[in-house]
């Protein structure tokens, strides 16, 4: 059996992937007000453009992975568009509901074109190296390496720009952001495709890591949400150790139960942390 | 012909007890449950177990029913206090855990393979035309269940849920207790999908962990949207119109050749999404809206 170390280091892996839907999802829901369940199936939509662009047309991965993170933003505008644009007045429960439904027509026209079969990209293989005893492949290295880069690009954008800046003002408080100024909407659009964006590229990792098939991202939705509500809904660094910390206890937890028990482990740390601190550990205003 | 419309219309009957259970919960009282389905297994699964067992059924419906009940007041007591965009979370998680556990416990459950074998109720007497006495039997207890709705509704208890619903805090201040008729009202629902699940497991005579995926609650809540939240008859009509919506878009094999099975599956879920949220944004009241002030 591989030490606890293995299970630690895959836990990072997991975690660095699921912190770019988790920030997404974390800042949308404090953005709109309500939670998003189609973001976790935007992972799942950027698997399968990529590899419609790696199988079909022969790009490498790393081009791959940029049309991923271009096509699904852009689908994630065009779903607020005509989803959830038309009802931002409505209690957030009815935006939940349609995103559910948004997520349900997504994973199943991914299943109608390609099935339920696994599938996986056309990459070299590259040799896993041994260092202390641990496997690491060197996939993982460059998905966490990718996925730091990309979540202090996003921290740098919300903390130093001005549009971010307008972003965090609106999530805030939207009626005194938008008297001041700011352009609500242009906001959400750019809001949307970057976590669209964010997520699509962290669908591409999850092929490499793993697998790919139609049940991929959705299949994340608790994992998602365990990372953001334990972060603090809003909070980017937040979701980013919330993620670090449910793909740890994912992984490690499977020392102890079965791995078909992994999605009751986030079922368990969303439960634990709303009864115990509702406000997450970054302890953001709700 | 005839037989498969029997079977349609059980499975209508069995429907239609979920979304009269979810109209308490969220028609009535407002009440965000994303795991109707884990109700709706845990009655199927109880009384399948018990009666599989050698319980008589006189003893394993009820017991059925009550474990579910117990289920919906123990996730209640738990989950209620959370705000509604938590406890959907909260409820669908709980619908997955559910069938994660039916799934691995097979000490229990009997695991992946299903519990086969359950016994017909009175499948000696009506032998021959089984199917119609079930139907019959479905339809006396949806009956049944509305009628009782449908009482209830219009009772204080249920002038209380709705006021619940439309401002908790008035209701508070009005000097009833919101948290305890919460309980009680998603506990009476999930009763109801706990009685839904007997009827359907006793029907099919087999139940296994994958009848109960989370989609389901979904189509619970299309069902319900679909029809009228709040109005017991919106929530028959949508049980109706929604299984008319799945079996209809069955007969789209023969026409389109390029169906295969996954596919079709596929395009009936893509309808039904497509449905759902277009209903969100255009008709959020559904076919037969709530009439104000029915009493």
């Amino acid at each position: 059996m591989p030490p606890i170390a293995q299970y630690v280091f895959n836990g990072v892996v997991t975690g660095g992937i699921l912190a770019l839907p988790a920030v997404a999802f974390s800042l949308l829901w404090r953005l709109l007000r309500f939670p998003n369940f189609a973001v976790s199936t935007y992972l799942t939509v950027g698997a399968y453009v990529a590899l419609v662009l790696n199988h079909g047309v022969r790009a490498s991965i790393e081009l791959a992975w940029l049309g991923a993170l271009v096509v699904t933003g852009a689908l994630a505008l065009l779903v607020d568009r005509i989803a959830f644009r038309p009802m931002r007045d409505r209690r957030p429960f009815s935006l939940a509901i349609a995103s559910i439904g948004v997520a349900f027509v997504l994973e199943n026209v991914v299943r109608f074109v390609w099935g339920n079969d696994f599938r996986s990209y056309d990459v070299p293989v590259t040799r896993g190296m041994s260092v202390a005893g641990l496997r690491i492949g060197r996939d993982q290295l460059l998905i966490l390496g990718v996925a730091v880069v990309l979540m202090a690009l996003a921290q740098a954008f919300l903390l130093r720009t001005r549009l971010g800046i307008a972003m965090r003002a609106t999530a805030d408080n939207p009626r005194l952001a938008a008297v001041k100024g700011v352009p609500t909407e242009r906001v959400i659009a750019l809001a949307t495709l970057g976590g669209g964006g964010l997520a699509g590229g962290a669908g591409v990792f999850l092929g490499l890591d793993a697998s790919i098939d139609p049940l991929m991202g959705g299949g994340l939705i608790i994992s998602v949400f365990a990372a953001a509500i334990l972060g603090g809904i809003g909070s980017a660094p937040g979701a980013l150790a919330g993620a670090l910390i449910v793909g740890i206890m994912e992984e490690v937890g499977m020392l102890v139960v079965p791995p078909t028990y992994k999605t009751a482990i986030g079922f368990t740390i969303i439960l634990a942390v709303l009864l115990v601190r509702p406000t997450g550990l970054a302890g953001a205003r709700s | 012909m005839i037989a498969y419309l029997t079977a349609i219309a059980t499975l209508v009957g069995v429907r239609a007890l979920l979304t009269l259970g979810l109209n308490v919960q969220w028609g009535l009282t407002g009440l965000v449950n994303l795991g109707a389905v884990a109700f709706f297994a845990v009655g199927a699964y109880t009384s399948a177990l018990l009666a599989v067992g050698g319980a008589p059924l006189v003893f394993a419906w009820p017991a059925a029913v009550g474990l579910a009940t117990a289920a919906g007041a123990g996730l209640a007591m738990v989950a209620l206090r959370l705000r509604e965009d938590y406890l959907a979370i909260v409820t669908l998680g709980f619908g997955e855990v559910l069938r994660l556990f039916l799934l691995n416990e097979a000490w229990l459950t009997r695991g992946a393979n299903g519990v086969t074998a359950i016994p017909r109720p009175l499948h000696a007497r009506f032998a021959g035309h089984y199917d119609l006495f079930y139907l019959a039997l479905v339809l006396v207890v949806v009956a049944l269940v509305y009628a009782a709705l449908e009482r209830l509704r219009r009772s204080p208890f249920g002038r209380v849920l709705r006021a619940i619903r439309e401002d908790e805090i008035v209701a508070a201040v009005a000097g009833k207790p919101v948290f305890r008729f919460k309980v009680q009202a998603f506990a009476l629902g999930a009763g109801i999908a706990g009685l839904a699940g007997i009827l359907f497991a006793h029907y099919l005579a087999y139940v296994e962990p994958n009848m109960f995926l989370p989609q389901e609650s979904l189509f619970v809540w299309l069902a319900l949207i679909l029809g009228g939240s709040g109005n017991n008859r919106g929530a028959l009509l949508g049980s109706l119109v929604l299984l008319g919506l799945l079996e209809g878009s069955r007969f789209a094999k023969d026409v389109i050749p390029f169906l295969t099975g996954v596919r079709l599956a596929a395009a009936q879920q893509i309808l039904v999404g497509v449905v759902l949220v277009v209903l969100m944004i255009r008709r959020p009241e559904g076919l037969l809206p709530e009439q104000p002030g029915s009493e």
